[in-house]
């Protein structure tokens, strides 16, 4: 190892090996079912639409693996304001261009051969013209740019994220037009050409500033925030508990709000020019309803660590494991966190959504549904109707940021970086699943009779996985008699809830009431969040 | 300048602040702690001297309630520190030598967020020392240089008063002035006052100059502790650093 390429070159294969090994023989099973299934037609009822199905997932999922491990982004906090760009290397005696170029360069090549492996192992539908040079040179562009905007600096937390999916989501538009237009592989690749080298100048001079410790500081959003929470800190805490909350707050709980309130008006800008069309003022109506669940997600990956900087890991810093607290008031504290992030984001959404319809002059569609709504299911029950998809929403939203606490806080990076793959693993085997059965009359039909019974398995399951987890904390000292009971109360009510509105609102013909009550079994959290204080007590005292 | 008031303690004097029992951890197969006993009454100044690597600070991570005791029992002021934080660590102030204040706080912020956790908290002399160490209220902590920030860190260690004072590598990043005359007046101060400061370095002349007692540890044994004055009539006078280098330098 004698020139910085190849120790560059050594550190990502050494600290990535067992992905990189992963990525490697999921590519040779795709090949060994390809030719195991397809071409031997050993399940013909496996037919290659079905099985089309199944490429885009390990693709996808491949893709976004070495998009993290290229980027240095893989225990990285995407909100930080600071380059993600591990500090350690920015010391190397070396260039700005080569710290960028080499990591560019191998994430690149790594995207073109997956690409080509991909083309050989994947097997597309009958008719399908799979394109040659163009998707690799596109998987190469994401990658380059998303390096180039993970390693610049921002003048405020949260941007990084608002402007990469501006930004890479423009990409995707200009080649998704040019497929509209059934451009030819030349076109494409054109096209697609000056992306990587403009990354690369961007890359270089987000080290650059990296490497000069360059954060930008655009003077009025950072005077306002601080003066805003700095307020509150001044005042003296009534308690440990609120101090850790406002601790929180200020780690991880403004990111929510402050992202929806960025992406959001983007979105509903688009009102102005498509007033006329209904389908997308519902569209977009829709759309930005969804913004705070779908931005809980990215948030949540830094809900969990002890400290906002953006190279530590998911352990727990010395400073809060010596809190004179319980290791469960560091949980409550971030569910608290939590609530109030979700609040702040979802009066965002419900104040700006009504003034850019009435602004834009759209109100039309939404209330036109209003209307059918109101007429099918009566006035009370289309505004239970709406307050339950509100709530809905905004109980996933809180869901989101919070329910991988209990893998975060554990402290464990490999148990993170897992959980990721094991849920993109699950959607596979489900997608796989789902296609056996559809495929089948006899098997959808085997399929809808046993629901029942797996949701009744499910429920079992996660009642037996709730009694182990609470005998835990009881049995190191996590929960009190008295909390549990409370616990449990709390989820009884919440189920009942649940359960009621479900029974108003959905026909008794369709659904029977007992599957009703397994729904909201299932739908209201517990074994994830009662682990969350034993993940930390876990961290806490290894 | 007085810097401590008097308070009643909370255990009573007999009882030993820290008491160690075979405490024994690994980390994979390498044995970081094997069997140290140490036990550390209350009132005086505890010097915990050894390699790099000796391993003082999973010593004291086992005294915070950190790590958990593999083999043998950890007790602080009577109690288990994994099993009761909040009645151990309410009582200890730390400085850590990892340095890991929040970034984002401001040093005001800092002193209040930590106000709400202790009780005992004396705004008076939290600002006192405050000034003492020259410490801009408004500043960030990020923009802090290395000796600032460890002067935050003693702040919100000092201010309310701990029974117990645990300093790990308390000198990084202090200059040799601040180093001897703050450090110095403060863990004698807090000696004179019965309440004790456990602190691990690797700069022998400062524990010779502030420490009453002296342990040494070599490989995750405890190799002596004893009261410094019998550790050096032992070697003839020698100083701590020739001990060091006699009982330890072999690695």
């Amino acid at each position: 190892m004698r020139t910085p390429a190849a120790a560059i070159a050594w550190e990502l294969r050494q600290r990535h090996r067992w992905g990189l090994i992963a990525v490697l023989a999921t590519i040779l099973i795709l090949g060994a079912i390809k030719i195991a299934v397809l071409t031997t037609q050993a399940h013909p009822e496996l037919n290659d639409t079905t099985f089309a199905l199944l490429v885009p997932v390990p693709l996808a999922a491949t893709f976004l693996y070495l998009l993290a491990v290229f980027t240095f982004g893989i225990s990285g906090d995407l909100a930080a304001r600071e380059s993600m760009y591990p500090p350690r290397m920015l010391t190397l005696p070396v260039s700005a261009a080569t710290l960028a170029g080499w990591p560019m360069l191998y994430g690149c090549g790594s995207m073109t051969l997956l690409w080509f492996a991909m083309r050989i192992a994947c097997s597309f539908p009958p008719g399908f013209e799979v394109p040659k040079y163009w998707p690799a040179l596109f998987a190469s562009s994401l990658l380059a740019w998303t390096q180039a905007l993970t390693w610049m600096p921002y003048p405020f937390r949260g941007m990084r994220i608002v402007v990469s999916i501006g930004l890479l989501l423009s990409i995707d538009i200009v080649v998704f037009t040019a497929l509209e237009s059934k451009a030819r592989e030349s076109t494409m690749l054109l096209l697609l050409a000056p992306f990587v080298p403009l990354a690369y100048v961007a890359a270089v001079s987000a080290v650059g500033r990296a490497r000069r410790g360059d954060v930008p500081d655009w003077g009025a959003a950072q005077r306002f925030a601080p003066a805003f929470s700095r307020s509150a800190a001044l005042r003296d805490f009534r308690s440990a508990a609120r101090a850790q909350l406002w601790f929180e707050w200020r780690q991880f709980g403004r990111s929510l709000p402050l992202l929806v309130a960025i992406v959001l008006p983007v979105g509903l800008s688009l009102l102005f020019l498509f007033r006329e069309t209904p389908v997308i003022v519902v569209e977009i109506v829709v759309t930005s309803l969804l913004v705070p669940p779908f931005m809980a997600i990215f948030v949540a990956a830094t809900a969990g660590k002890s400290s906002s900087n953006a190279s530590e890991s998911y352990g727990i810093t010395p400073f809060l494991a010596t809190r004179p607290v319980e290791d469960h008031a560091l949980v409550v504290a971030k569910w608290q966190a939590a609530l109030l992030s979700t609040f702040a984001a979802w009066v965002i959404v419900i104040v700006a959504i009504p003034v850019a319809l009435m602004w834009s002059d759209a109100t039309e569609p939404i209330l036109n549904i209003a209307r059918n709504v109101d007429g099918v299911l009566g006035r009370p029950r289309a505004i239970i109707l709406g307050l339950l998809i509100l709530v809905a929403l905004a109980g996933s939203t809180w869901k989101q940021l919070v329910q991988g606490l209990y893998i975060a806080m554990s402290g464990r990076d490999w148990a993170v970086k897992g959980i990721a793959f094991a849920t993109l693993a699950s959607v596979t085997i489900g997608f796989l699943a789902l296609g056996w059965i559809l495929d089948s009359r006899q098997r959808t039909a085997v399929a809808l009779s046993a629901i029942p019974w797996l949701m009744a398995a499910l429920v079992a399951l996660k009642l037996l996985l709730a009694m182990r987890v609470m005998q835990r904390g009881a049995e190191r000292g996590l929960f009190t008699r008295t909390q549990l009971i409370f616990g449990a109360i709390a989820w009884d009510v919440c189920v009942f809830a649940v359960y009621v509105v479900l029974t108003v609102i959905l026909p008794p013909i369709l659904f029977r009431r007992y599957l009703l009550l397994l729904v909201a079994i299932l739908v209201v959290p517990f074994v994830r969040l009662a682990a969350a204080p034993l993940a930390v007590a876990r961290n806490r005292h290894r | 300048m007085t810097l401590y008031h008097s308070v009643t303690p909370h255990s009573t004097a007999a009882e030993p602040v820290i008491a160690v029992s075979d405490l024994t951890r690994r980390f994979g197969a390498r044995e970081a702690l094997s069997s140290v006993d140490l036990v550390i009454p209350r009132g005086g100044v505890y010097g915990l001297v050894g390699a790099n690597g000796a391993g003082k600070t999973t010593l004291i991570r086992h005294i915070l309630g950190l790590l958990r005791a593999e083999k043998g029992s950890v007790h602080v002021f009577g109690r288990d520190p994994v099993a009761d934080p909040v009645g151990v660590l309410s009582r200890i102030g730390y400085l850590s030598e990892e340095n890991d204040l929040p970034a984002w706080m401001r040093v005001d912020e800092l002193m209040r967020y930590s106000r709400a956790f202790y009780p005992g908290w004396d705004d008076a002399y939290a600002g006192e020392l405050r000034t003492m160490f020259a410490l801009d209220h408004g500043a960030k902590i990020k923009t802090l240089s290395k000796g600032q920030k460890a002067r935050a860190g003693l702040v919100i260690a000092l201010a309310y008063r701990p029974e117990l004072l645990v300093l790990d590598e308390p000198s990084s990043g202090l200059d040799p002035i601040v180093r001897r005359d703050i450090l110095g007046a403060v863990l004698r101060t807090i000696a004179d006052e019965g309440r004790t400061v456990l602190f691990s370095s690797h700069l022998l002349e400062e524990v010779e100059q502030v420490a009453d007692h002296v342990t040494m540890i070599r490989q995750g044994k405890v190799v002596v502790s004893a009261p410094l004055k019998e550790v050096k009539d032992a070697h003839g006078g020698a100083s701590l650093d020739e001990i060091f280098v006699e009982r330890i330098g072999g690695g």
